[in-house]
């Protein structure tokens, strides 16, 4: 069936707001409208109602958390480090029209850190699906990164064998500045993600093996608790609706 | 002599991009003479993370030492990550 423009009115009654939400989406790009017809009138299609409603976050989640690793639609797919630059500095416009620029700035480093971080230590090691999942759902203010790779206790295991568990090597890595590439003496990408959330009114949720932690705002500690699924890889949700 | 960081981009955040900028840079830096001082302007730079700085500015200061100065570093992202890389 194609894919038919619906109006404005409609897609109102199907999302559950009012028509001057949705003009106000439209000017924010939040949900664009096609114009069509002499007078201009804003409609919308189903593919695009869909896209906007569609979970990111728990879509990324069970990629990772698959046993089996799948091919991902190229929306929410980086093969490789430039794919990955390039969609960044596509969210980077998007993101202008609903935070400041500061925040732009943030996002994208905080972003730029998670996601270069998967490279980084994957790189040449992939266990299957090379690259990451990277999207943003603008909807719910997040920004969703995760990948399929070696996981943080693999790699930090490599510097740190006395490390046992996820949770373990969780905190490390958001603590201690540590790299899992020896010899290389750095390490400070988690540590400055941290660094930013705290001083920000942003949120972090970061999970690798059965481990994961909630950060936010004004916290001082890392707490660490047991996640109800395992993934081998690493899922970060980064929230600004306290920025929007 | 000053280098334009935003002549390697607006989105200074990967390690490869960092090291590639760094090696690419190299024929300019020998040439610099002895005790002449090394502006690092930050000027519309939009991003820039530790992994990229580590990779450049790192290698740079503890080339130069003193002889680094940065200037234009009011971007967000540019006074945290050099807030990190000043703790290391």
């Amino acid at each position: 069936m194609p894919d038919k423009l619906i109006s404005i009115g409609e897609t109102a009654k199907r999302l559950g707001v009012s028509i001057d939400s949705l003009r106000r989406w439209d000017r924010a790009h939040r949900l664009p409208s096609i114009r069509s017809g002499p007078r201009g009138h804003r409609y919308y299609r189903q593919s695009g109602i869909d896209l906007y409603l569609r979970n990111e976050r728990s879509l990324a989640q069970q990629w990772a958390a698959a046993p089996v690793g799948i091919a991902l639609e190229p929306d929410e797919y980086c093969q490789t480090r430039d794919d990955f630059q390039a969609r960044l500095e596509r969210l980077q416009s998007v993101l202008r029209h609903k935070v400041s620029l500061q925040a732009v700035s943030l996002l994208s480093a905080v972003a730029g850190e998670i996601g270069n971080n998967s490279f980084d230590h994957n790189l040449g090691n992939w266990p299957d699906i090379m690259g990451i999942f990277f999207s943003y759902d603008l909807r719910n203010s997040n920004i969703i990164l995760a990948d399929r790779g070696q996981g943080i206790l693999a790699t930090l295991k490599r510097v740190k064998p006395e490390l046992t568990n996820a949770s373990e090597a969780l905190k490390v890595a958001f603590t201690e500045t540590i790299s899992g590439r020896f010899p290389e003496a750095r390490g400070n990408g988690l540590k400055f993600v941290r660094s930013v959330i705290v001083a920000n009114p942003f949120t972090l949720y970061f999970q690798t093996g059965d481990a994961c932690l909630n950060l936010k705002e004004k916290d001082t500690d890392i707490v660490v608790t047991h996640a109800e699924t395992y993934m081998r890889g690493c899922f970060a949700a980064i929230g600004f609706e306290g920025a929007v | 002599m000053t280098i334009e960081l935003k002549k390697f981009g607006t989105t200074l955040i990967s390690r490869p991009s960092g090291k590639e900028a760094w090696l690419a840079y190299q024929p300019v830096l020998k040439e610099v003479p002895e005790n002449e001082e090394i502006m690092v302007n930050f000027a519309d730079v939009v991003v820039l993370t530790p992994s990229w700085a580590d990779e450049f500015l790192t290698p740079l200061r503890s080339r130069f030492s003193e002889r680094v100065k940065l200037v234009n570093t009011d971007n967000a992202s540019v006074k945290a990550t050099l807030a990190i890389l000043a703790k290391q």
